[in-house]
């Protein structure tokens, strides 16, 4: 492959990142992924108050986005062994109310590395995190958070988190493909969140959604989702709460 | 299409009719279904004990055979309404026993109705359920009974079969599609058999079935299967025990 095939664009150095990366997380993600209320109302913020956050692997031969890594930074001032149960979205949101408030951040936290479903099992998602991991040694923090979608544990939605998380390959490294890319460039798991996304919708949304029928309550795997759904027919409403792993990088030396 | 496109056949109508058969299941059936010893012990004595109750269908323009089906004849002399848990397995063992005994048989069992994948969707398989209802007439017997598979429960698996065979669509009939397909043949649910087909494996013969991995013993969700499966890693022993649903097809 040719190693300057991909270019790291943001949306400062390319006027068209906007739309170059249009339409990306819609291509990535089951639909009804793209319901999880907190990134429905705060996605924009991510261009608004964090666009040197935000970066692309730019495929210059096709003129087309490859993978996106998207992030902001936060304050913590805790230890990262404490980091709450809330994963994605509380990260979202004490990111944009930390902004809000004028408090200088000291912890970089990415939320969604995606590759474009053509350009996957090329190394891209490394690649993605090394930039997104350069970012936060340019900005001079010391940690890169990151509440990691343990990808593969759709495959496994009874098996709950925290047995998940310790599952090894033989080489020590975890089972899970996402969470070893990570690991592989020195990513460590500190604990899972449990309650890193939240995404309701009626019975008819998740129908929708999922092309699946909830003729009455309880608890329904949902194809790509980490854990069941619980579907409740009086309430008509329908949750599914997402399990994370809560990952470290150290940034410098 | 040509209404006399698919001809209905035997086994002894085709030299290579068990092949082709097989090769039927084995691109219809998760692999894992392939591995219940009831089965895999005495498929044989469909064909040595019980020719007449197999058949198939014969694509004529192709030469391809589309859909195949067995059944079974066995006794039974009890309400309906009792027929065992058990299911497929339990019905399985009793033909071969009765045949063995020389009981002579007042009802047949559907075993197997299957449409290879490249067939499905023609309305083959309301074909194949009017055939197999031919062939109990013939025998003057008053009832087919059939322990069915629901397939579509499968995207269902933590709904238990109780509740999923009283799911209906807005016209009234059963939600499940193979269900359906019975009941416009003109069949009654009778009631779910809770133990229709159990398959033990090996944790690496769960792992080579599935292309799944089982760290841990627990509970989990297999492709295909219509409830979870129990892998115990202690005895290093996975256990799928599959509900299928007791249907009934007045025939005379």
């Amino acid at each position: 492959m040719n190693k300057e095939r991909f270019q790291i664009i943001t949306p400062t150095t390319r006027a068209d990142y906007r739309e170059l990366v249009r339409g990306l997380t819609k291509l990535s993600w089951p639909e009804f992924m793209l319901h999880d209320q907190i990134a429905g109302i705060l996605w924009h913020e991510l261009l608004d108050r964090f666009a040197e956050y935000q970066l692309a692997l730019y495929d210059v031969e096709n003129d087309r986005v490859a993978a996106m890594g998207n992030s902001f930074p936060l304050r913590w001032e805790n230890s990262l062994t404490n980091l709450p149960e809330g994963g994605w979205d509380w990260a979202f949101m004490e990111a944009v109310n930390n902004h809000k408030q004028g408090l200088s951040p000291n912890v970089h936290c990415a939320i969604q590395v995606v590759i474009h479903p053509d350009y996957r099992g090329q190394g891209l998602g490394t690649r993605t995190l090394d930039a997104v991991h350069a970012v936060s040694q340019f900005k001079g923090f010391q940690a890169l958070i990151i509440p990691v979608r343990p990808s593969e544990k759709s495959n496994y939605p009874l098996i709950n988190i925290d047995d998940y998380l310790t599952w090894k390959n033989e080489d020590g490294l975890p089972f899970d493909a996402w969470l070893r890319v990570h690991a592989q460039i020195g990513g460590k798991i500190i604990k899972a969140c449990h309650e890193s996304k939240t995404i309701r919708g009626t019975r008819a949304e998740w129908e929708q959604w999922t092309k699946m029928k909830f003729p009455q309550s309880g608890g329904y795997i949902i194809s790509g989702a980490l854990n069941p759904m619980e579907m409740n027919l009086e309430k008509d409403e329908g949750v599914y709460i997402e399990p994370n792993v809560w990952m470290v990088h150290q940034v410098g030396d | 299409m040509n209404p006399n496109r698919f001809q209905l056949i035997t086994p002894n109508d085709l030299d290579d009719y068990r092949k082709l058969a097989g090769e039927i299941a084995v691109a219809s059936w998760p692999e894992f279904m392939l591995h219940d010893p009831i089965a895999d012990e005495n498929w044989h004595e469909l064909f040595d004990r019980f020719t007449e109750y197999q058949f198939a269908l014969l694509d004529t323009e192709t030469k391809r055979m589309a859909a195949m089906a067995n059944s079974l004849p066995f006794y039974w002399d009890q309400p309906l309404e009792d027929l065992p848990e058990g299911g497929w397995d339990w019905v399985f063992l009793k033909a071969i026993e009765n045949h063995k005994n020389g009981v002579k048989p007042n009802i047949q069992s559907v075993i197997q109705i299957n449409i290879h994948p490249a067939y499905q969707s023609q309305g083959l398989s309301t074909k194949m359920v009017h055939a197999m209802r031919g062939i109990g007439e013939s025998k003057g017997f008053k009832y087919l009974v059939a322990p069915v598979r629901p397939n579509q429960k499968s995207k269902y698996p933590l709904i238990s079969i109780d509740d999923y065979i009283t799911w209906k669509t807005d016209d009234g009939l059963p939600f499940d599609a193979w269900l359906r397909v019975h009941v416009r043949a003109g069949a009654k649910i009778i009631k779910p058999c809770h133990q229709a087909m159990t398959i033990p494996g090996t944790r690496a013969e769960w792992e080579e079935w599935t292309g799944l991995k089982f760290p841990q013993s627990g509970t989990y969700y297999i492709p295909g299967a219509l409830n979870p499966m129990d892998m115990d890693i202690e005895k290093d022993e996975g256990v799928y025990v599959e509900p299928n649903v007791w249907l009934v097809h007045e025939i005379s």
